[in-house]
């Protein structure tokens, strides 16, 4: 099953991953790209912490989430210049 | 006492890594101890560009070793490291800027470095998009590179567990405890305690805190600097360009999935661990790259973060031996951890193990005087 659709990341690869030893959303993040990609982990967080529960015991609930990082949609670089331009 | 190590090494970023693989080659027993998780400093915030092209003559020599160390790095450690010898081109706007590529160039010919200073036109051929508006020239390195820090570590941290080292993250070292004037053991923050011989400082932009607990004092201080990355796209050039100018930037093309990626350094400097994303960089870098190469102006931004460059005082690291017997560093990376990682994992293992380097780190050591500025930082 893909987890992560925008980085193309099969749920046995995650799990490969959390048994590593890497047993947060940030540390999997780092180690394959999920929620790195265009929708920024809207899609991949939840069944990601879900199978760091299952591996772990570490409730998805308590789990810290990536921080946040704009633009959160992808904007042109055009676009985001003429921002600057306009202030 | 929990267990026992012949070496701990406090962090596993790049340098942490590396230098724990090759002591464990070099058959210690070798534990890394990590107060967050691989890679969540300095190391996975990085842009992963590597370099030859350098002011000082250790520096040129050591990263002319990194280079070559690179190049065989995704067989020596059974991972691809995505190695790719895109080079390295640094522009010219005035002629001040073009004296110190000269004078930099003449220094890096002297090891043997394939670099030359290359004309507008040619500038315009090897980055393909670029404006040369403005432009005088390039110092240009076709054999400069980039490679992906999470790989590279990753395959280290695996590297020194197949050694048969350990890695234990989540809890930071708080006490280093010694016996007379040496070390002799950690205590992590559970309380649980390590015996050692030798503990390496690799704590990247906290390596003075660790050096506090030890009474050794590490001239090492936290700047941060924004980055972003873009969409990925088909290949548009090959080398990292970096543009000195105050206003200016450097960002390169990731050579397998096409994503543009870079960062500035900004004017004044931002001191401190903060590593919160500004809005003032996600205007100002798109004007920056798009200025630079215009056809950028529709590929879209995904994301912008930051993070810290650990700086020494003259912008060169700090590696070697501390008053403390058993005490090592090597630090103050000052932006270039990454692409010092192999080389000098490789040379702070020969130090600690044969108590000598064979390329000689004398002018890294903490005791020099930090009066010689990099002049391409």
């Amino acid at each position: 099953m893909v987890v992560c659709r925008c980085e193309e990341v099969s749920e046995a690869e995650v799990r490969r991953v959390i048994r590593m030893g890497y047993h947060s959303l940030e540390a999997v993040k780092r180690v394959l790209r999920t929620g790195m990609g265009h929708c920024q982990g809207r899609g991949c967080l939840r069944l990601i912490a879900r199978l760091i529960q299952e591996e772990t015991g570490i409730p998805a609930s308590e789990q810290k989430l990536p921080r946040p990082r704009p633009p959160l949609k992808p904007l042109p670089l055009g676009l985001l210049r003429d921002y600057r331009d306009e202030e | 006492m929990k267990s026992s190590a012949d070496v701990v090494v406090v962090g596993a970023g790049v340098i942490g890594a590396a230098t724990g693989y090759y002591l464990a080659k070099n058959g210690l027993k070798v534990l890394v101890i990590e107060r967050d998780f691989p890679c969540a400093g300095s190391t996975g915030r990085c842009i992963g560009g590597i370099r030859a092209q350098f002011s000082h003559d250790l520096t040129i020599r050591v990263m002319m070793e990194s280079v070559r160390m690179f190049r065989g790095l995704s067989d020596e450690l059974g991972e691809d490291v995505e190695w790719y010898s895109g080079g390295y081109l640094f522009l010219a706007f005035d002629e001040k800027r073009k004296q110190a590529f000269l004078d930099a160039i003449a220094i890096q010919k002297r090891y043997g470095l394939d670099v030359r200073f290359v004309s507008p036109d040619e500038c315009e051929k090897i980055a393909p998009g670029l404006d040369p508006t403005g432009l005088i020239g390039g110092a240009h390195c076709p054999t400069d590179g980039q490679a992906n820090p999470f790989k590279v570590t990753y395959g280290y941290l695996e590297g020194i567990k197949r050694l048969g080292g350990r890695l234990v993250v989540g809890c930071g070292v708080r006490h280093v405890n010694q016996l007379g004037d040496r070390v002799v053991s950690v205590t992590d923050a559970k309380g649980d305690e390590y015996a050692c011989n030798m503990v390496l400082n690799a704590a990247g932009c906290w390596a003075d805190e660790v050096g506090q607990m030890a009474g050794v004092k590490i001239p090492v201080t936290a700047d941060r600097h924004e980055s972003l990355v873009t969409e990925a796209v088909e290949r548009v050039f090959d080398p990292m360009l970096v543009d000195y100018r105050s206003d200016g930037c450097y960002f390169v093309q990731h050579s397998g999935t096409g994503h543009f990626i870079g960062c500035y350094t900004p004017v004044p400097l931002v001191p401190g661990h903060n590593v919160d994303a500004t809005d003032e960089f996600i205007t100002e870098m798109p004007r920056r790259m798009v200025r630079l190469v215009p056809r950028l102006a529709g590929v879209k931004v995904l994301r912008q973060w930051a993070g810290s460059y650990e700086m020494s005082p003259d912008g060169n690291p700090i590696c070697g031996g501390t008053p403390l017997r058993g005490f090592y560093v090597s630090g103050g990376m000052s932006g270039h951890g990454f692409m010092f990682g192999p080389a000098l994992g490789k040379l702070m293992a020969e130090q600690m193990v044969d108590g000598r380097a064979s390329i000689p780190l004398d002018e890294f050591y903490l005791s020099r005087s930090f009066g010689k500025a990099e002049a391409m930082k």
